[in-house]
């Protein structure tokens, strides 16, 4: 919690820098040439910055939210009381932003919307051989950059680090046209993570059990994901990173032999954590579990788990968990 | 169901099926041309109109509309809707054509392991490879399971000496359990979020239509409609049984296997495509010989129409009714087609 409050006036300081570098971007906006960057295994040009960008759901519309980019989007795609719930306390504006479509975007909307701009990721707005992907938009003038994170779904096998969410960040801002601004956000969140680093460094590296759903099966983060990322840089390691991919599944019994030291639960909210509770403390095997016992759980979001700018408090939060006063 | 009743065709039963015909064809065009005007965005029937005049006939005048509207309607809308009438109209012939070659009211389109074929190819596609072709990537992985489960079918067919139409069916019911295994081992290891995908995909639907993917759906309706229609007789013959069929000069066990095959192929385009759409294959043949009786040369081109009319009609629901979202076809489908069925067998008990 004491990263959460250090961060908020470093960062409302660099968006206040950031925003004296728009002024000057946005004066040679006019003649602004194409820009093209790597988006998963392809390149993507943008040939003016966009002015009517769509967004998927609210991990990633919090990145377009961190670079402040409200008044360049036509709206977000996804869940409006979700949005609004947890976007509202990092990002005042998201209350401006308009919701174009509940569901899985199609073409037909995102046309009628004057959409110039898509950002999205596979399964997170985009689905191979559905009707919304790259090739498929960009038949209609519209270019797409997908969250790297969710490239791993397309067959392209990298492992997460904080990187990714720097890379987006970066990337974005140079589709935008706000360099400076992302650069400042992005080196403010560097700052944090070494932070970070330094202060877990030395101590041993714990093993964690991220609880994403209950079942027959366990439904943890792969080796794929952005949570074992996130467990790294905090000094920790994803019991599951031995298992490719991105969400996906192990066996109960692997998480009781492997026994590990903490339990790091996803919180969907709707008593989601009454249910993950319950599930571990009714089954024999689980409820043994050194973790549970000792109550070394922490909670974490589905924002701050998945890309999108809350991973850096999420890191603190996760040190601060392992590493802190025990 | 003594629905399939091969009756020697006569002129007053083509007489008969002539009204029925035109008003159905009629029903298809004004459905399609009502459909153009239904979408998540709101686009005056005018404008539709007027956009698709520009394009028919360009008369140089200066468009009032956006560039996006008109990619609405002309890029997304009119091949979505032609799409959904060329897989009904394959579909419901190709069941027809099933019907009769195996003698089997239950017989449908997606017999000797289309359906699941097409699945493990969609699956490999949706959750392992991605569009590493673009996007046919998934048409093409789920033509080229349904192709290779039929091939499978053949093959066990032919080793074991099937020939009967039991023993086919029976086969590919087989193939599919294995095929069917293998598709659902692929979601088992693949991310789940991504699951969600396979069942939409599967679930059938035209939304990922535009005029790229029409060319193959329209050959193998055209290929196919022609081929079945040179061989109504044999198709015929086949429907009275296997020996009245070989006392009128059929080669029964080759032409059922050839039929069935050319059946198979051309229902993997279709679900290759649109992903599995329930209910129209079964069920067009049976609604139709309800009205012109069982002489294919009248119930394959009709069953090709009422299939179009009523695929057609099933994406209008399957865009309006959770609008902007699109509800899966093969869920339309499967509700209105079973409750509409059942109301027509009533109907027929009452009159």
């Amino acid at each position: 919690m004491t990263g959460l409050r250090m961060g908020f006036p470093s960062l409302r300081l660099l968006a206040g820098l950031a925003g004296a570098g728009l002024a000057l971007c946005a004066t040679s906006a006019g003649q602004a040439a194409p820009v093209t960057v790597r988006s998963c295994d392809r390149m993507v040009t943008v040939t003016q910055p966009p002015q009517r960008a769509v967004s998927y759901d609210s991990n990633l519309t919090e990145m377009m939210l961190a670079l402040d980019l409200t008044d360049r989007m036509a709206g977000y795609i996804g869940h409006r009381d979700r949005m609004r719930a947890s976007a509202l306390d990092l990002f005042p504006k998201a209350a401006q932003l308009r919701q174009i479509q509940r569901g899985y975007p199609n073409r037909e909307t995102l046309l009628g919307e004057g959409v110039d701009f898509y950002f999205a990721g596979w399964s997170y707005g985009m689905r191979a051989g559905g009707e919304v992907t790259p090739e498929k938009l960009a038949r209609f003038g519209i270019p797409v950059y997908e969250l790297t994170e969710s490239c791993v779904r397309i067959g392209r096998r990298e492992k997460p680090t904080l990187d990714f969410l720097y890379r987006d960040l970066l990337n974005l801002g140079r589709i935008f046209g706000v360099e400076a601004r992302a650069d400042s956000l992005v080196a403010g969140y560097r700052r944090r993570i070494d932070a970070v680093s330094r202060k877990i460094a030395g101590k041993p590296r714990l093993d964690v059990f991220l609880f994403d759903s209950p079942g027959r099966v366990a439904g943890t983060a792969g080796a794929h994901s952005m949570p074992t990322a996130l467990i790294e840089a905090a000094g920790g390691r994803n019991m599951a990173d031995d298992t490719p991919g991105n969400w996906t599944r192990i066996s109960w019994e692997r998480v009781i032999e492997r026994d590990p030291d903490a339990i790091i639960m996803m919180d969907f909210g709707q008593g989601d954590m009454r249910r993950k509770m319950d599930f571990l403390a009714a089954r024999p095997g689980l409820r043994e579990l050194r973790a549970f016992r000792q109550g070394r759980i922490l909670t974490l979001g589905y924002n701050e788990l998945t890309p999108g700018p809350r991973n850096v408090t999420a890191v603190e939060k996760i040190a601060e968990f392992l590493h802190g006063d025990h | 169901m003594a629905i399939i009743e091969p009756a020697a065709p006569t002129r007053a039963r083509r007489h008969r099926a002539l009204l029925p015909g035109l008003v159905v064809t009629a029903l298809l065009l004004g459905a399609m041309a009502g459909s153009l005007a239904v979408g998540s965005a709101r686009i005056p029937f005018a404008e539709v109109r007027d956009i698709l005049l520009s394009r028919i006939m360009p008369t140089g005048a200066a468009p009032y509309w956006k560039p996006g509207i008109a990619a609405i309607v002309w890029d997304l809308r009119l091949p979505r809707i032609l799409l959904a009438a060329l897989v009904g109209a394959g579909l419901g012939m190709v069941g027809a054509a099933m019907q009769s070659a195996t003698r089997n009211p239950l017989a449908d389109p997606y017999l000797l392991g289309v359906a699941a074929g097409a699945v493990l190819g969609a699956n490999l596609a949706i959750l392992h490879v991605g569009d590493i072709l673009g996007p046919a990537t998934t048409p093409l992985f789920a033509f080229a399971g349904a192709l290779g489960a039929t091939l499978i079918v053949l093959s066990i067919a032919r080793l074991t000496g099937s020939t009967t139409a039991d023993r086919l069916i029976l086969s590919g019911v087989a193939v599919s359990f294995v095929v069917t295994a293998c598709a659902n081992l692929l979601i088992l290891f693949a991310d789940q979020r991504s699951a969600a995908n396979v069942t939409f995909w599967t679930l059938g639907g035209f939304g990922a239509a535009d005029w790229s993917v029409l060319p193959a759906p329209a050959v193998a309706l055209a290929a196919g409609g022609a081929w079945f229609l040179a061989k109504r007789r044999d198709l015929n013959a086949l429907a009275m049984g296997d020996e009245t069929a070989t006392t009128l000069g059929v080669r029964v066990a080759r032409a059922r296997l050839l039929h069935m095959t050319a059946g198979a192929f051309i229902t993997g385009v279709m679900v290759s495509v649109s992903g599995m759409i329930g209910f129209v294959g079964l069920m067009t043949p049976h609604l139709v010989r309800m009205v012109v009786g069982g002489d294919n040369r009248l119930v394959l081109p009709a069953s090709a129409l009422v299939g179009a009319l009523f695929l057609v009609l099933a994406d209008i629901v399957s865009r309006t009714i959770i609008a902007p979202d699109d509800l899966p076809v093969g869920v339309v489908t499967g509700v209105v087609g079973g409750l509409f069925f059942v109301l027509m067998l009533r109907n027929r008990a009452g009159g």
